[in-house]
Protein backbone atom coordinates (compact mmCIF):
# COMPACT_ATOMS: atom_id res chain seq x y z
CA UNK A 1 0.00 0.00 0.00
CA UNK A 2 1.53 3.17 -1.25
CA UNK A 3 1.25 6.14 1.25
CA UNK A 4 -0.22 9.03 0.05
CA UNK A 5 2.77 11.26 -0.06
CA UNK A 6 4.48 8.99 -2.30
CA UNK A 7 1.40 8.55 -4.62
CA UNK A 8 1.59 12.28 -4.99
CA UNK A 9 5.18 12.23 -5.72
CA UNK A 10 4.67 9.55 -8.35
CA UNK A 11 1.76 11.64 -10.23
CA UNK A 12 3.76 14.89 -9.80
CA UNK A 13 7.00 13.30 -11.63
CA UNK A 14 4.12 11.58 -14.35
CA UNK A 15 3.10 14.69 -14.68
CA UNK A 16 6.38 16.38 -15.22
CA UNK A 17 7.87 13.44 -17.30
CA UNK A 18 4.74 13.90 -19.51
CA UNK A 19 5.13 18.09 -20.13
CA UNK A 20 8.63 16.93 -20.31
CA UNK A 21 9.13 14.87 -22.86
CA UNK A 22 6.68 13.37 -25.47
CA UNK A 23 8.18 9.87 -25.96
CA UNK A 24 9.19 7.81 -23.25
CA UNK A 25 8.29 4.42 -21.80
CA UNK A 26 5.91 5.19 -19.32
CA UNK A 27 7.41 6.39 -16.16
CA UNK A 28 6.05 6.56 -12.49
CA UNK A 29 6.56 4.06 -9.85
CA UNK A 30 8.89 1.58 -11.63
CA UNK A 31 11.93 1.46 -9.38
CA UNK A 32 14.27 1.25 -12.41
CA UNK A 33 15.42 4.91 -13.37
CA UNK A 34 14.04 6.42 -16.91
CA UNK A 35 17.86 7.40 -17.86
CA UNK A 36 16.25 9.40 -20.96
CA UNK A 37 13.99 11.19 -18.72
CA UNK A 38 16.57 11.69 -16.19
CA UNK A 39 18.69 13.45 -19.01
CA UNK A 40 16.17 16.16 -19.76
CA UNK A 41 16.07 16.47 -15.78
CA UNK A 42 19.59 17.22 -15.85
CA UNK A 43 18.74 20.28 -17.85
CA UNK A 44 15.52 20.86 -16.22
CA UNK A 45 17.31 21.30 -12.78
CA UNK A 46 20.10 23.70 -14.25
CA UNK A 47 22.71 20.95 -13.33
CA UNK A 48 24.31 22.12 -16.51
CA UNK A 49 25.13 25.59 -15.20
CA UNK A 50 27.75 23.92 -12.84
CA UNK A 51 28.72 20.64 -14.75
CA UNK A 52 29.86 19.23 -17.94
CA UNK A 53 27.72 16.45 -18.83
CA UNK A 54 28.12 14.64 -22.40
CA UNK A 55 24.89 14.21 -23.96
CA UNK A 56 23.14 16.90 -21.82
CA UNK A 57 21.85 20.61 -23.27
CA UNK A 58 24.67 23.47 -22.69
CA UNK A 59 26.13 21.32 -20.00
CA UNK A 60 29.38 23.28 -19.95
CA UNK A 61 29.70 24.64 -16.63
CA UNK A 62 32.99 24.57 -14.80
CA UNK A 63 31.65 25.31 -11.67
CA UNK A 64 31.74 21.45 -10.16
CA UNK A 65 33.71 18.84 -11.93
CA UNK A 66 32.79 17.30 -15.19
CA UNK A 67 30.30 14.30 -14.87
CA UNK A 68 31.19 12.97 -18.78
CA UNK A 69 31.86 9.51 -17.01
CA UNK A 70 30.53 10.18 -13.85
CA UNK A 71 29.42 6.52 -14.51
CA UNK A 72 32.89 4.74 -14.21
CA UNK A 73 34.15 7.23 -10.60
CA UNK A 74 34.75 5.21 -7.71
CA UNK A 75 33.42 7.90 -5.73
CA UNK A 76 30.66 10.71 -5.23
CA UNK A 77 31.91 13.98 -3.80
CA UNK A 78 34.99 11.99 -2.99
CA UNK A 79 33.89 10.11 -0.17
CA UNK A 80 30.54 8.06 -0.90
CA UNK A 81 31.12 4.65 -3.13
CA UNK A 82 29.13 5.31 -6.50
CA UNK A 83 26.48 3.59 -7.18
CA UNK A 84 22.77 4.72 -9.18
CA UNK A 85 20.98 4.47 -5.88
CA UNK A 86 23.43 6.46 -4.30
CA UNK A 87 23.73 9.16 -6.62
CA UNK A 88 20.16 9.15 -6.09
CA UNK A 89 20.55 10.53 -2.69
CA UNK A 90 23.76 12.78 -3.35
CA UNK A 91 21.31 14.29 -6.15
CA UNK A 92 18.23 14.80 -3.32
CA UNK A 93 20.43 15.69 -0.58
CA UNK A 94 24.46 16.58 -1.02
CA UNK A 95 24.20 19.26 1.99
CA UNK A 96 23.36 16.37 4.27
CA UNK A 97 26.27 14.33 3.09
CA UNK A 98 29.16 17.11 2.68
CA UNK A 99 28.25 19.79 4.77
CA UNK A 100 29.11 23.20 3.13
CA UNK A 101 29.36 21.76 -0.31
CA UNK A 102 28.73 24.24 -3.13
CA UNK A 103 26.48 21.99 -4.43
CA UNK A 104 23.04 22.79 -3.18
CA UNK A 105 20.04 21.09 -2.22
CA UNK A 106 17.83 21.06 -5.28
CA UNK A 107 14.06 19.86 -3.84
CA UNK A 108 14.79 17.01 -6.24
CA UNK A 109 11.80 14.41 -6.06
CA UNK A 110 12.59 10.42 -5.58
CA UNK A 111 11.62 9.64 -9.07
CA UNK A 112 13.74 12.72 -10.69
CA UNK A 113 16.49 11.55 -8.73
CA UNK A 114 16.22 8.15 -9.79
CA UNK A 115 15.77 9.14 -13.69
CA UNK A 116 19.02 11.81 -13.33
CA UNK A 117 21.05 8.99 -11.68
CA UNK A 118 20.19 6.52 -14.24
CA UNK A 119 21.43 8.68 -17.15
CA UNK A 120 24.49 9.07 -14.87
CA UNK A 121 25.30 5.43 -13.78
CA UNK A 122 25.59 5.00 -17.59
CA UNK A 123 27.73 7.59 -18.59
CA UNK A 124 31.53 5.86 -18.90
CA UNK B 1 68.03 -2.28 -55.47
CA UNK B 2 67.36 -5.77 -54.56
CA UNK B 3 69.01 -5.07 -51.26
CA UNK B 4 66.84 -2.22 -50.95
CA UNK B 5 63.72 -4.44 -51.44
CA UNK B 6 64.81 -7.16 -48.81
CA UNK B 7 66.01 -5.15 -46.13
CA UNK B 8 62.42 -3.34 -46.48
CA UNK B 9 60.74 -6.60 -46.58
CA UNK B 10 62.95 -7.68 -43.41
CA UNK B 11 61.68 -4.92 -41.32
CA UNK B 12 58.19 -5.48 -42.40
CA UNK B 13 58.67 -9.19 -41.29
CA UNK B 14 59.96 -8.00 -38.08
CA UNK B 15 56.88 -5.42 -37.54
CA UNK B 16 54.40 -8.13 -38.28
CA UNK B 17 56.49 -10.42 -35.68
CA UNK B 18 56.52 -7.74 -32.82
CA UNK B 19 52.61 -6.72 -33.52
CA UNK B 20 51.65 -10.33 -33.08
CA UNK B 21 53.85 -10.77 -30.38
CA UNK B 22 51.97 -7.69 -28.50
CA UNK B 23 48.27 -8.84 -29.89
CA UNK B 24 49.08 -13.12 -29.04
CA UNK B 25 49.92 -11.82 -25.63
CA UNK B 26 53.21 -14.22 -25.95
CA UNK B 27 55.93 -12.45 -22.97
CA UNK B 28 55.01 -13.55 -19.92
CA UNK B 29 54.78 -10.58 -17.46
CA UNK B 30 54.51 -13.00 -14.72
CA UNK B 31 57.59 -11.96 -12.31
CA UNK B 32 57.40 -15.15 -11.30
CA UNK B 33 59.04 -15.92 -14.69
CA UNK B 34 62.16 -14.36 -15.30
CA UNK B 35 63.37 -12.74 -18.56
CA UNK B 36 65.26 -14.88 -20.98
CA UNK B 37 69.15 -14.45 -21.19
CA UNK B 38 68.77 -12.47 -24.23
CA UNK B 39 66.13 -10.06 -23.09
CA UNK B 40 67.70 -9.67 -19.41
CA UNK B 41 70.73 -8.77 -20.66
CA UNK B 42 69.30 -5.95 -23.34
CA UNK B 43 67.41 -4.04 -20.60
CA UNK B 44 70.17 -4.42 -17.96
CA UNK B 45 72.66 -3.11 -20.79
CA UNK B 46 69.82 -0.69 -21.81
CA UNK B 47 69.40 0.63 -18.19
CA UNK B 48 73.46 1.01 -17.57
CA UNK B 49 74.15 2.71 -20.37
CA UNK B 50 71.17 5.48 -19.85
CA UNK B 51 72.12 5.83 -16.61
CA UNK B 52 76.09 5.96 -17.47
CA UNK B 53 75.13 8.91 -19.98
CA UNK B 54 72.88 10.96 -17.64
CA UNK B 55 74.97 10.36 -14.76
CA UNK B 56 77.97 12.28 -16.22
CA UNK B 57 77.70 15.70 -15.27
CA UNK B 58 76.62 15.24 -11.63
CA UNK B 59 79.32 16.92 -9.45
CA UNK B 60 80.04 14.73 -6.97
CA UNK B 61 81.12 16.54 -2.97
CA UNK B 62 83.35 15.03 -0.61
CA UNK B 63 81.85 12.15 0.57
CA UNK B 64 84.30 10.93 3.17
CA UNK B 65 82.79 12.71 6.39
CA UNK B 66 82.22 10.32 9.11
CA UNK B 67 79.49 11.78 9.95
CA UNK B 68 77.90 11.88 6.80
CA UNK B 69 78.08 8.05 6.59
CA UNK B 70 76.28 7.42 9.46
CA UNK B 71 73.29 9.63 8.90
CA UNK B 72 73.28 7.81 4.98
CA UNK B 73 73.51 4.08 7.29
CA UNK B 74 70.50 5.66 9.45
CA UNK B 75 68.79 6.58 6.18
CA UNK B 76 69.34 3.46 4.48
CA UNK B 77 68.07 1.53 7.35
CA UNK B 78 64.70 3.68 7.03
CA UNK B 79 64.75 3.50 3.36
CA UNK B 80 66.44 0.65 1.68
CA UNK B 81 67.14 -2.20 4.19
CA UNK B 82 63.28 -3.32 2.99
CA UNK B 83 64.39 -3.49 -0.72
CA UNK B 84 67.70 -4.25 -0.84
CA UNK B 85 68.69 -5.97 2.43
CA UNK B 86 72.06 -4.95 4.20
CA UNK B 87 75.24 -6.76 5.02
CA UNK B 88 74.02 -9.71 6.80
CA UNK B 89 70.16 -8.54 6.61
CA UNK B 90 67.70 -10.53 4.09
CA UNK B 91 65.45 -8.04 2.48
CA UNK B 92 61.85 -8.40 3.06
CA UNK B 93 59.80 -11.19 1.94
CA UNK B 94 57.79 -9.21 -0.75
CA UNK B 95 61.26 -7.74 -1.56
CA UNK B 96 62.52 -11.49 -2.99
CA UNK B 97 58.88 -11.62 -5.32
CA UNK B 98 60.22 -8.29 -6.92
CA UNK B 99 61.65 -8.81 -10.80
CA UNK B 100 64.11 -7.40 -11.50
CA UNK B 101 64.79 -8.46 -7.61
CA UNK B 102 66.36 -5.26 -5.82
CA UNK B 103 69.95 -5.07 -6.35
CA UNK B 104 72.60 -6.23 -3.50
CA UNK B 105 73.98 -2.52 -2.83
CA UNK B 106 77.13 -3.95 -1.05
CA UNK B 107 77.87 -4.99 -4.93
CA UNK B 108 76.10 -2.61 -6.88
CA UNK B 109 78.58 0.05 -5.00
CA UNK B 110 81.56 -1.47 -6.21
CA UNK B 111 80.38 -1.25 -9.89
CA UNK B 112 78.70 2.35 -10.11
CA UNK B 113 80.28 5.59 -9.27
CA UNK B 114 78.98 8.18 -7.06
CA UNK B 115 77.29 10.11 -9.34
CA UNK B 116 75.32 6.87 -10.52
CA UNK B 117 74.41 5.96 -7.43
CA UNK B 118 72.99 9.20 -6.98
CA UNK B 119 71.71 9.54 -9.99
CA UNK B 120 69.66 6.03 -9.84
CA UNK B 121 68.79 7.38 -6.31
CA UNK B 122 67.28 10.62 -7.21
CA UNK B 123 65.46 9.64 -10.12
CA UNK B 124 64.43 6.22 -9.89
CA UNK B 125 64.29 2.96 -11.92
CA UNK B 126 61.16 2.98 -14.51
CA UNK B 127 59.77 -0.52 -14.76
CA UNK B 128 61.13 -1.44 -11.84
CA UNK B 129 60.41 -1.49 -8.17
CA UNK B 130 63.37 1.29 -7.66
CA UNK B 131 61.45 4.86 -6.80
CA UNK B 132 62.70 7.94 -6.86
CA UNK B 133 63.61 9.98 -3.82
CA UNK B 134 63.88 13.57 -5.33
CA UNK B 135 60.46 14.29 -3.95
CA UNK B 136 60.83 12.38 -1.00
CA UNK B 137 64.23 13.50 0.37
CA UNK B 138 66.27 16.17 0.39
CA UNK B 139 69.53 16.82 -1.61
CA UNK B 140 71.85 16.46 1.44
CA UNK B 141 70.38 12.85 2.71
CA UNK B 142 70.38 11.84 -1.32
CA UNK B 143 74.53 12.55 -0.31
CA UNK B 144 74.42 10.86 2.67
CA UNK B 145 73.09 7.69 1.30
CA UNK B 146 75.78 7.57 -1.03
CA UNK B 147 78.29 8.15 0.83
CA UNK B 148 76.97 5.55 2.74
CA UNK B 149 76.87 3.21 -0.07
CA UNK B 150 80.27 4.08 -0.70
CA UNK B 151 81.22 2.61 2.59
CA UNK B 152 78.84 -0.43 2.86
CA UNK B 153 81.16 -2.75 0.72
CA UNK B 154 84.03 -2.37 3.56
CA UNK B 155 81.86 -3.28 6.43
CA UNK B 156 81.09 -6.15 8.17
CA UNK B 157 77.77 -7.82 9.02
CA UNK B 158 79.20 -7.99 12.17
CA UNK B 159 80.05 -4.48 12.10
CA UNK B 160 76.78 -3.02 10.34
CA UNK B 161 74.25 -4.65 13.37
CA UNK B 162 76.51 -2.76 15.60
CA UNK B 163 75.92 0.76 14.45
CA UNK B 164 72.57 0.30 13.36
CA UNK B 165 72.44 -0.67 16.73
CA UNK B 166 73.97 2.53 17.79
CA UNK B 167 72.09 4.83 15.54
CA UNK B 168 69.42 6.82 16.85
CA UNK B 169 66.76 6.62 14.65
CA UNK B 170 66.92 9.63 12.29
CA UNK B 171 62.72 11.54 12.65
CA UNK B 172 63.22 11.97 8.73
CA UNK B 173 61.09 15.06 8.32
CA UNK B 174 59.17 15.12 5.31
CA UNK B 175 59.40 18.65 4.98
CA UNK B 176 62.93 18.62 5.26
CA UNK B 177 62.97 19.16 1.45
CA UNK B 178 61.10 22.31 1.40
CA UNK B 179 62.33 25.45 0.99
CA UNK B 180 62.41 27.95 3.44
CA UNK B 181 61.25 30.98 1.55
CA UNK B 182 58.05 31.28 -0.19
CA UNK B 183 58.02 31.45 -3.85
CA UNK B 184 55.47 31.55 -6.31
CA UNK B 185 55.26 27.70 -7.68
CA UNK B 186 56.96 26.25 -10.61
CA UNK B 187 54.13 24.70 -13.32
CA UNK B 188 56.82 22.55 -14.78
CA UNK B 189 58.08 21.53 -11.92
CA UNK B 190 54.83 20.95 -10.30
CA UNK B 191 53.66 18.49 -13.31
CA UNK B 192 57.04 16.22 -12.03
CA UNK B 193 55.63 16.04 -9.00
CA UNK B 194 51.98 15.29 -10.52
CA UNK B 195 53.32 12.07 -11.65
CA UNK B 196 55.82 11.21 -7.95
CA UNK B 197 52.59 12.05 -5.87
CA UNK B 198 50.86 8.68 -7.70
CA UNK B 199 48.05 11.27 -8.18
CA UNK B 200 47.75 9.43 -11.88
CA UNK B 201 46.23 6.25 -10.02
CA UNK B 202 43.48 8.24 -9.21
CA UNK B 203 42.46 11.25 -11.04
CA UNK B 204 42.78 11.54 -14.97
CA UNK B 205 45.21 14.13 -15.53
CA UNK B 206 45.40 15.49 -19.47
CA UNK B 207 48.93 15.24 -21.14
CA UNK B 208 50.21 12.62 -18.26
CA UNK B 209 50.75 9.17 -19.30
CA UNK B 210 49.11 6.66 -16.64
CA UNK B 211 46.35 4.32 -15.25
CA UNK B 212 43.66 6.67 -16.15
CA UNK B 213 41.60 5.67 -13.51
CA UNK B 214 38.26 7.72 -12.34
CA UNK B 215 38.52 7.27 -8.35
CA UNK B 216 38.07 10.66 -8.20
CA UNK B 217 37.77 13.35 -10.47
CA UNK B 218 39.22 14.61 -14.17
CA UNK B 219 41.48 17.27 -13.37
CA UNK B 220 41.25 18.40 -17.40
CA UNK B 221 39.97 22.08 -17.07
CA UNK B 222 41.23 22.50 -13.63
CA UNK B 223 42.35 26.09 -13.93
CA UNK B 224 38.49 27.18 -14.76
CA UNK B 225 37.31 24.89 -12.02
CA UNK B 226 35.16 26.79 -9.54
CA UNK B 227 35.25 24.74 -6.42
CA UNK B 228 38.05 22.41 -4.95
CA UNK B 229 36.83 19.13 -3.63
CA UNK B 230 32.96 21.12 -3.77
CA UNK B 231 34.42 23.06 -0.38
CA UNK B 232 37.22 25.54 -1.66
CA UNK B 233 36.96 28.35 -3.95
CA UNK B 234 39.86 27.29 -6.49
CA UNK B 235 42.56 29.68 -6.10
CA UNK B 236 46.23 28.12 -6.37
CA UNK B 237 46.47 28.86 -2.55
CA UNK B 238 43.32 26.52 -1.51
CA UNK B 239 44.69 24.20 -3.91
CA UNK B 240 47.86 24.18 -2.17
CA UNK B 241 46.47 23.89 1.25
CA UNK B 242 44.14 20.94 -0.44
CA UNK B 243 46.85 19.07 -2.06
CA UNK B 244 48.12 18.94 1.48
CA UNK B 245 46.04 18.29 3.71
CA UNK B 246 42.48 16.91 2.12
CA UNK B 247 41.30 15.31 5.44
CA UNK B 248 41.56 18.64 6.98
CA UNK B 249 39.16 20.35 4.12
CA UNK B 250 37.36 17.13 3.82
CA UNK B 251 37.33 14.54 6.57
CA UNK B 252 36.35 11.18 5.23
CA UNK B 253 37.43 12.24 2.09
CA UNK B 254 38.86 9.17 -0.42
CA UNK B 255 42.07 11.72 -0.60
CA UNK B 256 44.65 10.84 1.21
CA UNK B 257 47.00 13.00 2.79
CA UNK B 258 50.22 12.22 1.13
CA UNK B 259 52.87 14.21 3.28
CA UNK B 260 53.26 16.62 0.15
CA UNK B 261 55.78 19.62 0.86
CA UNK B 262 54.25 22.93 1.01
CA UNK B 263 56.89 23.30 -1.77
CA UNK B 264 55.44 20.62 -3.54
CA UNK B 265 52.04 21.65 -3.26
CA UNK B 266 52.83 25.11 -4.31
CA UNK B 267 54.15 23.59 -7.45
CA UNK B 268 51.21 21.17 -7.99
CA UNK B 269 48.87 24.12 -8.06
CA UNK B 270 50.46 26.01 -9.97
CA UNK B 271 50.67 23.55 -13.08
CA UNK B 272 47.09 22.27 -12.22
CA UNK B 273 45.48 26.04 -12.38
CA UNK B 274 47.38 26.26 -16.20
CA UNK B 275 45.04 23.18 -17.09
CA UNK B 276 42.25 25.07 -19.13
Amino acid sequence: MPNMTQVIKAALSTAAALTLTACGPEHGSSREGNAARGRELLDRYGCNACHRISGVRDAVGTVGPPLDDIGSHVYIAGTIPNSAPNLARWIQTPQAYKPGTAMPNLNVTDADARDMAAYLAGLR
Amino acid sequence: MKTARTALLLVLIAALAAGACVGLGVYNVAATDQHTEAVYWLLKASMRQSVRVRARDVRVPDLTDAAQIDRGRALYQAHCVRCHGAPGVAPESFALGLRPVPSNLAHSAREWSAAELYWTIKFGLKMTAMPAWEYRLPEAELWAIVAYLQRMPEESPQQYAMQVRDVQRFAVASNAADSPSVRPGDAARGRKAIQQYACTTCHRIPGETGVRASVGPPLDGMGRRGFIAGLLPNTPENMARWLQSPQEVHPGSAMPNLGVTARDARDMAAYLHTLE
